[in-house]
């Protein structure tokens, strides 16, 4: 599976102004709102997202933070991209703040295509250099496009 | 005394090993001083480090090498194994 597949030029941001964790959730689900990606309840969804952090933070270090959870109110599955400048604290794993983040929503029972998007995802992330083209990504358009050329490469 | 070990086992996570299991594996992998690799198909993961574990998108019956060299390769074979084999979310 490719990225481009789940993710709309739309729920695209290159300029989140959220400061901090709950806000950066609520931000970008705006933007999978407006992309047309949620056909129930956005509020339904950010309960589930602000659950899974309970479990534990998705700030996973690097700058980067996953925040994922399934959802009814989404009918298939559907991602989100955002990018902070100043960087946000998510109580990451080393301690740093997250500049990329990367919202997957899946309906309940796609417990495999969830894996395939993370596994995807992780797998351009884990690039350095990669990591290092989004954070200079400062508009919405160069993010949409540094994230499908590594999609395509990889 | 330096030495590698590995085995072959399969993930019992019935979600397979996404982001929460995959942290916890890491978290357990950092605590060995040996050089530890997770690899699945043709992907070698460095086994401390989450992106690279999550990169190999282990399902839930997927067939894994887990392999360590060094001092207590060992012991990291075998907890981490075991970690693998059981359910645990």
């Amino acid at each position: 599976m490719n990225i481009v597949d789940i993710l709309d030029r739309r729920a695209v941001k290159a300029s989140l102004s959220a400061k901090a964790k709950p806000e950066v959730l609520r931000e970008l689900l705006d933007a999978l709102v407006a992309s047309g990606g949620v056909e129930g309840e956005p509020s339904e969804v950010l309960e589930g997202l602000l659950a899974r952090e309970e479990l534990g933070s998705t700030g996973i270090g690097y700058g980067v933070a996953i925040p994922h959870c399934k959802s009814e109110s989404v009918s298939r599955l559907v991602a989100a991209c955002g990018r902070s400048a100043e960087g946000v604290a998510f109580d990451a794993l080393d301690g740093k703040p997250a500049h990329i983040f990367f919202m997957l929503v899946g309906p309940k029972g796609s417990a495999g295509a969830h894996l395939k998007a993370l596994a995807r995802m992780s797998r351009l992330l884990k690039d350095a250099s990669f990591r290092g083209v989004l954070a200079e990504a400062d508009t919405d358009e160069a993010l949409y496009a540094a994230i499908q050329s590594a999609d395509a490469a990889a | 005394m330096k030495e590698s070990v590995e085995r072959r086992i399969v993930v019992a996570n019935e979600l397979g090993l996404h982001a929460r299991p995959a942290a916890l594996f890491v978290q357990k992998a950092a605590g060995f001083k040996a050089k530890i690799t997770l690899t699945k198909d043709e992907m070698a993961a460095d086994a401390k480090s989450l992106l690279d574990v999550m990169a190999l998108g282990a399902d839930c019956g997927s067939v894994v090498l887990i392999k360590a060299a060094g001092p207590d390769a060992r012991d990291a074979v075998r907890e981490l194994a075991e970690m693998l084999e059981a359910r645990y979310e």
